[in-house]
């Protein structure tokens, strides 16, 4: 293929998305291949698998210590400095979870069980600008989707050139009708003749 | 490699818990080149354009209408102060969630433009846009699991592992999509053909912006 037809083809808006994912699926299958080497000593630290299923802990596998603004639970940011009386509700447990955890030794692998002070913690004290951003990532998202859906912009029933290609269509549609009519018309002619004959 | 190396001395930081944003001469430079761009966006009208039709003697006027004058005034002062976030950030993940903040609004800008045409390549956009988020947050999990941090200051410092790259090469790519840099640059080049002016322009120069920064950001994480 001469590259100037390459050209021509980057140059279609339809083709982009399909050439982008194209590329992204060759990186995503050469990464299968890179070596993994996690860092043990990371961010936000949790504890060995297992480790605390082992010990027999209420809410095994995310039990992080700590007593709710008397000691701070075992979380490790990253500037310390930023985030003095970080911890301090790491262990806070809403009373149903409370309930929930007493009578169940499973309540740590459940959906609802992820301790909920941790989260604020991480959501609202160390990485809370990051949640104001996502938060207004959805608001925009929202704002567009409203005003779309009030003035209907994609409308085109009235566009010109839409209207062009709806006439061409329908005077190409009928000439293959009238020419299929004329083609039976003297199949049954010729039928008829025979017929006489 | 260093602040230091990129952008001249460090200036201050702004921290706000584990997300410290730094201030270096360079990445000063571009926020308030990005800041007073969004203000001259904010105080200035729209310009209008005259098509010349083909086979007649008339020609077609495009305006812009109050409400969506509005509409698109407020998109682009967001994306504004956004792309200028974008360039004083200190955080990987920040970083990230400005990009895709960025990628929204553009298509927000356009979605208010009542051609078909421009709609149809801006539908296109946001579809590179959606799957962008697979490499762009994709890319800052990798970094964040094999490095151990997401904070650029102490990223510059590390050695980086094949892992840490492969994430930087999907994070680059994400950009490349979001910004729409060659080759996936006809959608987004389409979508600027509309009246409007200083709205349309605030979508090419955020994603200019971004990818000095992202330019930036990758050295100091590979380097």
């Amino acid at each position: 293929m001469r590259i100037g037809a390459l050209w021509n083809k980057l140059a279609e808006p339809k083709n982009i998305p399909r050439l982008f994912a194209f590329s992204l699926g060759i990186i995503l299958i050469i990464g299968l291949i890179v070596p993994m080497a996690l860092n043990p000593d990371q961010l936000y630290v949790r504890p060995a698998p297992q480790e605390q299923i082992d010990q027999g802990l209420a809410i095994a596998p995310y039990d992080r210590g700590g007593e709710v603004l008397s000691q701070a639970g075992i979380i490790n940011p990253q500037y310390p400095e930023n985030a003095a009386s970080l911890g301090m509700i790491t262990g806070y447990m809403s009373p149903l979870a409370q309930w929930v955890s007493s009578v169940s030794p499973y309540f740590g692998t459940s959906i609802y069980s992820s301790p909920g002070g941790l989260i604020d913690e991480i959501l609202y004290y160390t990485r809370g600008f990051d949640t104001i951003l996502e938060s207004s990532i959805l608001m925009m998202s929202f704002i567009i989707a409203s005003w779309l859906s009030i003035n209907y912009t994609m409308n085109r029933k009235n566009d010109e050139n839409e209207i062009k290609k709806d006439v061409k269509k329908a005077i190409s549609d009928s000439a293959n009708v009238a020419r299929e009519v004329k083609a039976n018309d003297e199949k049954a002619r010729a039928k008829q003749l025979r017929r006489d004959n | 490699m260093d602040f230091g190396t990129l952008g001249g001395n460090l200036l201050g930081t702004i921290s706000l818990g584990d997300i410290v944003l730094y201030l270096t001469p360079f990445n000063l430079f571009l926020f308030a080149v990005l800041l007073g761009f969004t203000v001259l966006i904010a105080l200035s009208k729209p310009e209008t354009q005259i098509e010349a039709t083909m086979h007649y003697l008339n020609n077609t006027e495009v305006t812009v209408g109050p409400k969506e004058f509005k509409q698109r005034r407020f998109l682009s002062i967001i994306c504004g102060i956004a792309s200028a976030g974008a360039m004083i950030t200190g955080d990987l993940f920040n970083f990230t969630l400005f990009m895709a903040l960025v990628g929204i609004l553009n298509i927000g800008i356009v979605s208010a433009v009542k051609q078909t045409s421009v709609l149809n390549s801006a539908f296109n956009y946001g579809l590179i846009a959606m799957m962008c988020s697979l490499p762009l947050f994709g890319g800052a999990a990798i970094i964040l699991a094999s490095a151990g941090t997401l904070s650029l200051a102490v990223l510059s410092q590390m050695p980086a592992s094949p892992m840490v790259v492969f994430g930087a090469v999907l994070m680059l790519i994400g950009i490349l999509g979001e910004s729409g840099v060659a080759p996936f640059f006809a959608s987004k080049a389409e979508m600027f053909r509309t009246a409007g002016s200083p709205f349309i322009v605030i979508i090419h120069l955020s994603s200019l912006f971004i990818i000095v920064r992202a330019v930036e950001i990758l050295l100091l994480v590979l380097w």
